[in-house]
């Protein structure tokens, strides 16, 4: 388009002039854009946790405490031979001691004379879907602690319909955000539009075409929503980078998805996000002037 | 150039703005559009631009129907005309220069182009000298000479003026009114919408008169030999009509009389352009 850079630069100084109004929409949009960034995070965070667990397919079936180690190792042997059963491993209780003394911390053992923990047996299943048929199975074998299976898919279960109803929250709150964050932009151009309106009929009078009567207010738009792209990445940071530190340190078995490795998707899609709401802001909000002609513009 | 063929406009409100009128200005021309307030005169001017659109009848302007005008075509049709508004409507924020070159930076002109034409087309109104200057440090006739050296930036072949001297001070008026003599002579088509009699009665040249919607009357095109023949629907216009008109046909009717023998003494402007000689006709008016 012919006098493309003048364009541009009239959208820049349409932001400046305008500037109150434009850090308003800029701060909302950021608002927007953060929260929008958190709930897709957290949701992320989610589905890999989700993962992490569900993908390990793992359930852990405890023996009778009466049980010895060795007749232990023999219930293991016996729930192998169940259909459905790909490999059932014996984990014995001082492994599971070890273990947790290596993640925690020797100073939390010390005093602990007694292992407390039973021995178990890892069991994996060919076949998730007929999981329930196959515990019931090995509930039925002796020595099996039929009461303390612990059922990981079920907490899979539940992570996902936590996940999921988090994802429609999201998509409930982002859509409403959508809303508000294109009103506030429409709105900002509206009034930078309205003190233009001079100008825009002149050009009209002069036989401007609605492209170029419509494009600095499309500059104005597109440049606040990535303005408020920019700032929102940095600030979701923050909050993400404190979120993240708070809930590792509280439980140390999982770790967050580093922020660096998801920056640029979501500078990516701020960007898009913030661009495409200033893009349609713009084009609402001249619509209605390109529609008239001559004196209707000034309100005459 | 302009034909208007049984046009006729009612706006939403009721309002018969304009009734079936047929009028053609051939290319080159400079017409006065007379009438009181509220005749249509206005009607008449958005209909040219294309901010309205007829009710009925048909408008050609360089031969293209604006009823088959595509709504995306009509700033292309604008283009060829310069509107010169009675309120200047410059922009006060913006030099001299800038107010010229926003109408060629609207149309997407390239600033070399810009920077060339801009200072000629001041230079042709006599403001060159006021390029840097805002439109609140001129007088209401620069002013005017400034919308007027937008106006004619795009090199339109037709200059659309209402009531251009509206705002100016009565003896400024008739530079502005000269100056579109001189814009004409070069082949440019200008239509005048004006109610200032004086005005219309020093300079010879067609005048179409509209009261109440009408067209009720049309010296015809003027030649070189004073008026060619009048257009049909002028007499009678003026004996059907006179008696509602607040306009004074009569002294229309005069001008149509002594035009002839008067317009000997007035030169073809070439292009002397400097200083006009304003034909003083009025005193010779036997009134």
């Amino acid at each position: 388009m012919k006098g493309f850079g003048y364009l541009v630069k009239e959208g820049f100084k349409n932001i400046w002039s305008n500037r109150i109004m434009s850090i308003a929409s800029v701060c909302v949009l950021v608002s927007c854009l953060v929260l929008t960034g958190a709930a897709a995070l957290f949701s992320l965070n989610v589905t890999k946790l989700v993962d992490e667990v569900g993908d390990s397919n793992e359930t852990i079936v405890y023996i009778d405490s009466s049980y010895t180690s060795l007749e232990g190792v023999y219930v293991g042997k016996e729930i192998e031979k169940l259909p459905n059963v790909t490999s059932a491993t014996f984990y014995s209780k001082d492994e599971a001691f070890e273990q947790y003394r290596e993640t925690l911390g020797d100073s939390l053992f010390e005093r602990i004379e007694d292992n407390p923990l039973p021995d178990s047996i890892i069991v994996v299943m060919d076949d998730l879907s007929k999981y329930d048929e196959t515990v019931a199975e090995i509930q039925k074998i002796p020595g099996v602690d039929a009461d303390t299976i612990l059922n990981r898919r079920d907490f899979a279960d539940r992570l996902t319909r936590v996940s999921n109803l988090v994802n429609l929250i999201s998509i409930a709150v982002v859509s409403a955000l959508f809303v508000i964050s294109l009103f506030i932009i429409a709105n900002t151009i509206r009034t930078t539009m309205y003190s233009r309106r001079f100008e825009i009929s002149i050009m009209k009078s002069v036989g401007a075409t609605n492209a170029f009567v419509r494009m600095p207010f499309l500059v104005e738009g597109m440049v606040l929503g990535l303005i408020s792209a920019v700032l929102a990445s940095g600030a979701l940071a923050l909050v993400y980078e404190g979120i993240g530190m708070v809930v590792e340190n509280a439980q140390s078995t999982f770790t967050f998805i580093p922020y660096l490795t998801v920056l640029p998707f979501v500078a990516a899609a701020f960007a898009l996000f913030g661009i495409c709401v200033g893009f349609a802001g713009g084009f609402i909000s001249i619509r209605k002037y390109l529609k008239m002609e001559g004196n209707e513009i000034l309100g005459w | 150039m302009i034909d208007f063929r049984n046009v006729s406009k009612t706006y939403p409100n009721g309002t018969h703005a304009l009734n079936d009128v047929s009028l053609h200005i051939e290319k080159g021309e400079f017409v006065f559009i007379v009438g009181a307030s509220g005749a249509g005169k206005s009607t008449f001017l958005k209909l040219i631009m294309r901010e309205e659109i007829p009710t009925s009848g048909e408008i050609i302007i360089n031969g293209n129907k604006l009823s088959r005008l595509r709504r995306r075509d009509v700033p292309y049709l604008r283009r060829h005309m310069g509107i010169v508004f009675q309120d200047f409507r410059l922009i006060e924020k913006m030099t001299v220069f800038d107010n010229v070159a926003f109408a060629m930076r609207a149309v997407g002109e390239s600033s070399a182009t810009i920077k060339k034409r801009v200072p000629y087309v001041l230079n042709l109104v006599g403001l060159k000298d006021k390029m840097k200057n805002k439109p609140s440090e001129l007088s209401g006739g620069e002013q005017q000479r400034v919308s007027l050296a937008r106006a004619l930036v795009n090199n339109p072949e037709i200059i659309v003026a209402d009531e251009p001297t509206g705002n100016v001070d009565p003896e400024l008026s008739h530079e502005i009114i000269e100056l579109l003599n001189e814009i004409n002579a070069m082949g440019t088509t200008v239509l005048v919408v004006t109610h200032e009699h004086e005005l219309v009665r020093e300079f010879h040249q067609r005048v179409i008169a509209i009261d109440h919607g009408r067209v009720v009357g049309d010296t015809g095109s003027v030649t070189e030999d004073g008026y060619s023949e009048p257009a049909e629907s002028a007499d009678e216009g003026f004996t059907d009509d006179l008696g509602d008109l607040e306009i004074d046909i009569d002294k229309l009717d005069i001008d149509q009389g002594f035009a002839p023998g008067s317009l000997d003494g007035e030169p073809e402007s070439e292009g002397e352009t400097a200083l006009p000689q304003y034909p003083d006709n009025v005193e010779r008016i036997p009134d």
